[in-house]
């Protein structure tokens, strides 16, 4: 039977649907779940990963020394994982201390056609004797060509596996095989896909990643993600069990620890709603759905024309500061548009 | 009479892009005058251009500048840290004025629009980093109209094609030698400060985002100084613009600036490396002014 | 560095030239020039001439010049006060004239770390390229140059077809120049093709090298590299992580016999000749972490993770150093990770 590797991004990617507040007893409570389900590998952290909580995106309640010594104290068998993004969080300020904490395993990520800048992190990782992935995110926004030259670069760092980040829940399956198809063909390390559902696609593209042969699955419990949310976790261990792969995973625990999820710690359960559809069709990464919904509000604009008009500007992930920006200009325009 | 004035004599040490780029600045400038162009290899793009602009030159780099102080007054350093630091012990020695563009931080850190008139006492000065140089103006005016700010953050975003793999690999350096410039010179207790490279084509010009929490801020005063701080950077950057003036939303205030580059031997894109070129030339100004009043 | 690793490396030396002193015999009284002369091989070219002349009276001048002579000097203390060695801090392509009296010439600038290779691959191509050019165009013009070594690599073959699993030294296969990962094997070919056509126009003394893998002292175990990785894992009593299925061969040649071996080449190897340097005896990473686990006697775990149909070799002939030179491996794989582990250990 074929192992595919579920990576657990909840109480990361689940970060920035309820703005960063995670608290110690939700931590606490979904880390025993999840180690319980014999969950591998899971991630813990502000949405944008170590070192980002930020006025720009997001400040998170508890600091990243609480949330990830907390986690540690709560696992014995699942690995400890963050995000880290070269730009926002350093190898001194942050990586350093996150290996102290008794973090297991780094993402080191980037926008997908900037993997040079992964070099030092990764290496410093591999150095430390830590499992380093390389992950590109954003990765609608390049074409496999280019994705194939930025993942043999983290292959060359010394990354241990390469996971393409559809970000802004804006592909389609064929897309997924596209990539990862040409991926797994150069690539002597691991590919892996992490999904958003935007447009209701999450568990199909992340079934064709697998049968186009990636080893390495993100999903989150109840979806529990960025703008509409990611593959449900629970979901794909079932398809997966369906398919028979091997996941290692407890289908009856992964719904407990699911249950628990939603019952502690998710406010809303990720939804495909107008915005989420409009933000995937524009590509713009889902993490930006909390802050433009709170500035449309405020300045009285339609969301959706903001996203488009970031889907545009061909905006990256970490780019908040640009809605304030857009949402004047878009209010300048209706102002001159009335006044003729 | 302004012809009339004596220039400073000034190397450039580093024939790369950044040096190169200095170089047609100082032949535009009525203050400064480029009496040598010093690098290693007379095959670089740098040297033929200097060669074919009349301005004379040497290949053998530090060695050349050890051997003829006489020849200038001041240095542009334009090589990397590693080797500034052992270049500023030399200077020293000679007593020569040098206007450090590396990340080595040997020197007196300095924005022209805030601290000029007291880097001109120093020997050795730091340009900081492009996205200091754009947010420390806006973040000095925020401390002192609110000398209580708890914390101020940066973002800049630049074009993917004007970072070059020294950038890249020193994305870190660049993160902590900014917070560190944004807290000497705010007087914040707390910065933070990130970097975002953006591939879109036609590329990005360099936009920074300066956001804080203050309470209660004083909008007409903060919104008054910074106009006049961003007039006063225009004198030296002319393509430094404010592109989102003084917002609160949200309990943040948050400023956006746009520097485009002038596009003299660095693309026009490269406003974060044009920055740190007018600001070094600014310094220089300074010294011509005050050594040869 | 610390008396207990000088001595180390002193032993190693011994052990090498023990056996192949008289083989070595044609430096006696040479200028031996290293370009970048501060990295692995550097480093151990340098030990083992410091050697011959302190025990054997070899009495050879060794030239030292690289970009960074000073990161090299900080921590090699015994070698950066001899008075049998200059040091000339340079960056290779910059190079214009080279003492005159230099008659032996090893040019192994390159970086071999492939984390830079992708990170500035214009830098790469740079260095290798017009650095090669560079140089022998200043080598060109030395009265008592007998002979100049290129130091290229076992991966200018690309994809090997070698058919029984060595790759011989005509065993060309294909390389994508358009991906990133190759151009720093392009790079090593365009700068054979120069060789060459020095060779050619102007009758240059040109002897090609082409070293595969090796592991030991002067190494350092947080490269991104599968052997090192996983004597550090084993060290760390932590888990050895082998990516893929464990099944692709490799094999590992210790640093005493790879200096050996490039002298040696220098010295007698026929112009226009191009010579693998590595040990013939191919072994899977799985194999060698179990090696490496017993020697160390580790209590690391190994994990094979991620399966995949990996089942590539690099592993090179070496036929024609052991016949044309009478050269010969006197570490095996064993020997090789017993003594690098006592290195790392130290």
């Amino acid at each position: 039977m074929k192992k595919i590797h579920i990576h657990d991004v909840s109480l990361r990617d689940g970060s920035h649907a309820i703005s960063h507040q995670l608290s110690k007893e939700q931590i606490i409570s979904y880390c025993i779940a999840a180690n319980n389900a014999g969950i591998a590998t899971m991630e813990v952290g502000h949405g944008n990963g170590i070192g980002a909580s930020s006025i720009q995106v997001g400040i998170s309640k508890l600091t990243d020394e609480e949330m990830l010594t907390i986690a540690k104290r709560n696992l014995t068998t699942t690995k400890l994982a963050i995000h880290v993004m070269p730009g926002f969080a350093t190898i001194n300020k942050d990586l350093k201390k996150a290996f102290d904490w008794g973090v297991d395993l780094v993402r080191v990520a980037c926008h997908c056609t900037e993997a040079d800048i992964t070099e030092k992190h990764i290496s410093f990782a591999r150095e430390r004797g830590k499992e380093a992935i390389g992950a590109l995110m954003m990765t609608h926004m390049a074409s496999k060509e280019t994705l194939l030259e930025e993942a043999l670069k983290m292959q060359s760092y010394g990354a241990e596996g390469v996971v393409l980040y559809d970000s802004a829940g804006a592909y389609l399956p064929r897309d997924v095989k596209d990539k990862i198809n040409i991926l797994v063909a150069n690539l002597n390390i691991p590919v892996g896909f992490h999904a958003h559902n935007n447009l209701g696609l999450a568990i199909a593209n992340s079934l064709a990643a697998v049968e186009c042969g990636a080893q390495i699955i993100d999903g989150a419990m109840r979806g529990f993600g960025a703008g509409a949310g990611n593959a449900q976790l629970e979901v794909l261990v079932a398809v997966l069990q369906k398919l028979e792969y091997e996941t290692g995973i407890s289908l009856y625990k992964v719904m407990d620890a699911a249950e628990i999820t939603q019952e502690k710690i998710i406010q809303e359960i990720p939804t495909i709603n107008n915005i989420s559809i409009i933000s995937g069709l524009s590509g713009v990464f889902s993490g930006f759905a909390k802050h433009v919904a709170r500035i449309a509000k405020e300045n009285e604009l339609d969301p959706r024309d903001i996203f488009i008009e970031l889907g545009k500007r061909k905006v990256v992930a970490g780019q908040e500061d640009l809605i304030v920006e857009v949402a004047i200009e878009l209010k300048k325009n209706i102002s001159t548009t009335k006044s003729k | 009479m302004l012809k009339m004035r004596k220039k400073l004599k000034v190397a450039i040490l580093g024939t790369g892009n950044i040096g190169t780029d200095l170089l047609i600045k100082i032949l535009r400038s009525d203050y400064l005058e480029c009496s040598y162009f010093v690098g290693r290899n007379f095959l670089s793009k740098g040297m033929s251009k200097a060669i074919n602009l009349g301005v004379r030159v040497s290949d053998k780099s530090i060695e050349f500048l050890k051997s003829n102080p006489k020849l200038y007054d001041l240095v542009f350093d334009a090589t990397t840290a590693s080797e500034h630091i052992k270049h500023a012990i030399i200077f020293k020695e000679f007593n020569k004025i040098v206007i450090d563009l590396t990340p080595a931080k040997v020197g007196k850190l300095c924005v022209p629009s805030v601290n000029l008139s007291e880097v001109i006492h120093f020997n050795n000065i730091n340009t900081i980093t492009c996205g200091g140089q754009a947010s420390i103006p806006l973040a000095f005016v925020l401390g002192k109209v609110h000398p209580n700010t708890e914390y101020i953050e940066v973002i800049s975003a630049i074009a993917s094609k004007s970072a070059g793999p020294g950038t890249r690999a020193n994305l870190d350096e660049y993160v902590e030698t900014t917070e560190a410039g944004i807290i000497q010179f705010s007087k914040c207790q707390k910065a933070k400060v990130m970097l975002i490279l953006n591939p879109a084509i036609p590329c990005i010009d360099m936009q920074t985002t300066i956001q804080a929490t203050i309470k209660d801020p004083n909008m007409d005063l903060i919104t008054f100084e910074i106009n006049k701080m961003v007039a006063n950077i225009q004198k030296y950057v002319p393509g430094y613009h404010l592109l989102v003036p003084p917002t609160y939303e949200g309990g943040r205030l948050i400023i956006t600036v746009k520097v485009k580059g002038l596009g003299d031997y660095l693309p026009s894109y490269a406003g974060n490396l044009d920055i740190i070129n007018c600001a070094a030339i600014a310094i220089a100004e300074e010294f011509s002014k005050a050594k040869l009043k | 560095m610390e008396k207990k690793q000088i001595d180390f490396l002193h032993k190693d030396c011994a052990d090498a030239t023990s056996r192949s002193l008289k083989i070595l015999d044609e430096l006696k009284n040479q200028k031996l020039l290293i370009v970048g002369g501060t990295g692995f091989i550097g480093s151990w070219i340098a030990e083992l001439i410091a050697y011959l002349n302190d025990n054997y009276q070899f009495n050879t001048s060794l030239v030292i010049l690289a970009r960074n002579i000073d990161s090299f000097k900080e921590g090699k203390n015994h070698l950066a006060s001899r008075k049998d060695f200059q040091y000339i801090s340079q960056d290779i392509r910059n190079i214009n004239e080279l003492p005159r009296d230099i008659s032996y010439i090893i040019h192994a600038a390159a970086s071999p770390d492939n984390r830079n290779h992708v990170s500035n691959p214009l830098e790469t191509i740079s260095t290798i390229t017009k650095g090669t050019d560079n140089l022998i165009d200043s080598a060109f013009k030395l009265p008592y140059l007998k002979k100049f070594q290129y130091l290229s690599s076992g991966q200018v073959y690309g994809k090997s077809k070698s058919r029984n699993g060595l790759i011989t030294e005509s065993d060309f296969g294909p390389l994508d120049c358009n991906k990133v990962t190759a151009i720093y094997p392009e790079a090593k070919r365009l700068a054979e093709a120069t060789c060459c056509a020095y060779s050619s126009q102007y009758k240059l003394p040109i002897v090609i090298a082409r070293p595969f893998s090796f592991i030991g002292p002067y190494q350092s175990l947080s490269k991104p590299w599968a052997i090192n990785n996983f004597i550090n894992d084993a060290l760390n009593n932590t888990t050895i992580r082998i990516i893929g299925n464990g099944e692709p061969i490799r094999s590992y040649m210790y640093p005493a016999d790879l200096a050996v071996w490039l002298l040696k080449i220098l010295i007698s190897g026929k112009i226009n000749t191009a010579y693998n340097v590595g040990s013939p005896y191919g072994i899977s990473l799985k194999d060698v972490s179990k090696i490496i686990m017993n020697i160390a006697q580790s209590n690391a775990t190994i994990d094979i993770r991620f399966n995949n149909s990996d089942m590539s070799r690099y592993v090179p002939d070496t036929t024609l150093c052991e016949k044309d030179l009478g050269l010969q491996i006197n570490y095996n794989i064993e020997d090789t990770i017993r003594r690098s582990i006592a290195w790392f250990k130290l």
